[in-house]
């Protein structure tokens, strides 16, 4: 199987040094070009000249998405707004995303990376890659679709949704490759089933790249018998550069990190120190060659561990795990990260509704799916059905807008959700009860 | 001239109705017409009791949300065209009806009587008391000779 780059394969000597390099550069172009990171380190009494070691990485500050949030829109940009040359943007709290921009470099480093990984997962020129993920202010589409136009494959831009539309280009256009969430994916098997298409006999697909939500190795299981492919997953998130931080090789043996371009460290997240390679903990990452949005040890708030031992692919770069949780209590949704704040921040700002709501998480098919039981207490809603209809549509939109998530809302008698100690369950995660 | 009438949210769900009643019933409340306004998942119960503010009362504190409003009660009389009348008599003069629900009281030889909702209550009144058509009192619905 092809390596993409030579990077992939240097010494793990090499890699530490190139990533120290890379790292002291970053550090004083954070230090010099964003306030918000030199106060930061000031507050923490440290500088870039400091940092003599790798291991000093750790005496910095952790960034969170609270700080992002702080600086909306562009407070931690490091260069001005006519260096950035593409935005992206993930959901927020009332409103707000976290937005994330990129210079001409970042967009470079970008498709290389996702170059890379598209080939660890199969992909060459030969193929042809039908994109599902949305193209918008999300990061995964657009980042799929630039590094395999590098790597050469030709792309569809499908896009989410018109599950049936998809099927026939997928016959039509001979689609080898496909892209999207595993939830997703699953679904559409079933839709292509449904619609009397054998997904394993009359469609031509080989490999197929996950990502955008966790995913299990049942579920890989269940992609591949179900369309008869490889499927491969890999990881990433908007604020560090959208898809494209690590992917799986077909060893199976975890996901390759792009060490050049990010430093991979696991904390504690209770005690925030940094634990020996091998601990399960927090995935706080780096990156070292980004000039438009460079965090400095961004908490990406997923639970995972690494492993350095050498791999059956010929890559030498350091592998993460399947994500085995959050530590945070972030839901996603078809693809979408929401917290359940913001779900009780939309309901709270709509008149007619009590504070108690109740959020579920269940497994419709293979898709995840929100439904949230929300108390009607206003007795002036009684005046007609329509008043109470109204409700229900106004909750279902906003939800939609605001958030980006489809929920299903159900107008329920007071009281009749379920309190523990008088204080309601706010969150069910019943996904794996009725997988 | 206007019936308090008792308006509960209610889920479409097994159960949901006997709920209701259950909790009238121990408060020794007497339902003299009932209607359910739905859609696919949730619906307004209304009804009309012999104690409207007990009724309410006992709802409540089992949790459920009453608003209490007031209707008329119309007696048609038992022929045809004569509902069509009343109808008849308030589109002609602008007046809208929210919604209609029937039904029969005993010591009424069993005519169906009809529970009105219009948009304009006070108009509603004038024209039926102009037009002799009979309202009920609401004297005579809380208060039944039965037998």
């Amino acid at each position: 199987m092809k390596i993409w780059s030579d990077k992939e394969k240097m010494s793990r000597d090499e890699i530490r040094k190139l990533q120290f390099k890379r790292l002291k550069k970053t550090l004083h172009h954070v230090y010099e070009n964003v306030p918000y990171y030199h106060e930061k380190f000031k507050a923490a009494g440290v500088k870039p000249v400091d940092i003599r070691t790798l291991e000093d990485l750790r005496l910095l500050p952790l960034t969170t998405k609270e700080d992002l949030r702080k600086n909306y829109p562009f407070g931690l940009f490091a260069v001005p707004k006519n260096k950035i040359v593409r935005y992206h943007a993930s959901s927020g709290t009332t409103g707000k995303p976290t937005v994330v921009g990129y210079t001409k470099n970042d967009m470079k480093v970008w498709r290389e990376v996702i170059a890379r990984i598209v080939t660890m997962g199969g992909v060459t020129n030969e193929d042809t890659a039908q994109i599902t993920f949305g193209f918008g202010l999300f990061t995964g589409a657009f980042g799929l679709q630039q590094g395999l136009e590098k790597v050469g494959a030709g792309v569809i831009p499908m896009s989410a949704g018109n599950t049936q539309k998809q099927i026939m280009i997928m016959q039509d256009f001979q689609s080898t490759v496909l892209i999207g969430t595993p939830s997703y994916a699953l679904h559409l098997a079933e839709a292509a089933q449904e619609m009397g298409i054998d997904p394993k006999e009359e469609l031509f697909l080989k490999y197929g790249l996950f990502g955008g939500e966790g995913s299990t190795e049942e579920m890989r299981a269940k992609l591949n018998e179900a369309w008869g492919i490889v499927a491969t997953e890999n990881y990433g998130m908007s604020e560090l550069i959208g898809p494209g931080v690590s992917g799986e090789c077909l060893a199976f043996k975890g996901m390759h990190i792009n060490e050049d371009h990010f430093i991979a460290e696991i904390i504690d997240p209770n005690t925030l120190e940094v634990l020996p390679e091998g601990s399960v903990g927090e995935l706080v990452i780096t990156p070292i060659t980004k000039e438009g949005l460079p965090l400095i040890r961004y908490r990406t708030k997923d639970i995972t561990r690494l492993d350095t031992t050498p791999c059956d692919c010929g890559r030498t770069s350091v592998r993460m795990a399947k994500i085995t949780g959050r530590t945070d209590d972030m839901l996603i949704i078809g693809g979408v990260n929401v917290f359940p704040s913001q779900i009780e921040g939309v309901l709270l700002g709509i008149k007619g509704i009590g504070s108690n709501y109740q959020i579920r998480v269940l497994k419709k098919g293979y898709l995840d799916r929100i439904e949230i039981d929300v108390e009607v207490v206003n007795q002036d809603l009684l005046v007609s059905v329509t008043l109470l209809d109204q409700l229900y549509k106004e909750i279902e939109s906003k939800l939609h807008t605001i958030l980006g998530i489809h929920a299903g809302i159900h107008l329920v008698e007071p009281k009749s959700l379920v309190r523990s100690e008088g204080k309601a369950k706010r969150v069910i995660d019943l996904r794996s009860e009725n997988q | 001239m206007l019936i308090n009438q008792l308006s509960v949210f209610i889920e479409n769900k097994k159960g949901h109705l006997s709920k209701i009643t259950k909790v009238l019933k121990d408060a020794q409340v007497d339902i003299r017409a009932i209607s359910i306004f739905d859609s696919a998942e949730f619906g307004i119960l209304r009804i009309v009791v012999d104690k409207p503010e007990l009724g309410a009362e006992a709802l409540k504190k089992a949790g459920h949300v009453v608003k209490q409003s007031y209707v008329l009660a119309i007696d048609p009389s038992d022929k045809v065209g004569s509902l069509h009348d009343v109808f008849a008599l308030l589109s002609d003069n602008d007046v809208n009806i929210e919604y209609v629900y029937s039904f029969v009281m005993p010591n009424n030889q069993g005519a169906p009587l009809i529970i009105l909702k219009a948009d304009d209550q006070e108009k509603a009144i004038a024209l039926l008391t102009a037009s002799d058509f009979s309202l009920i009192p609401k004297e005579a619905i809380y208060n039944v000779q039965k037998g």
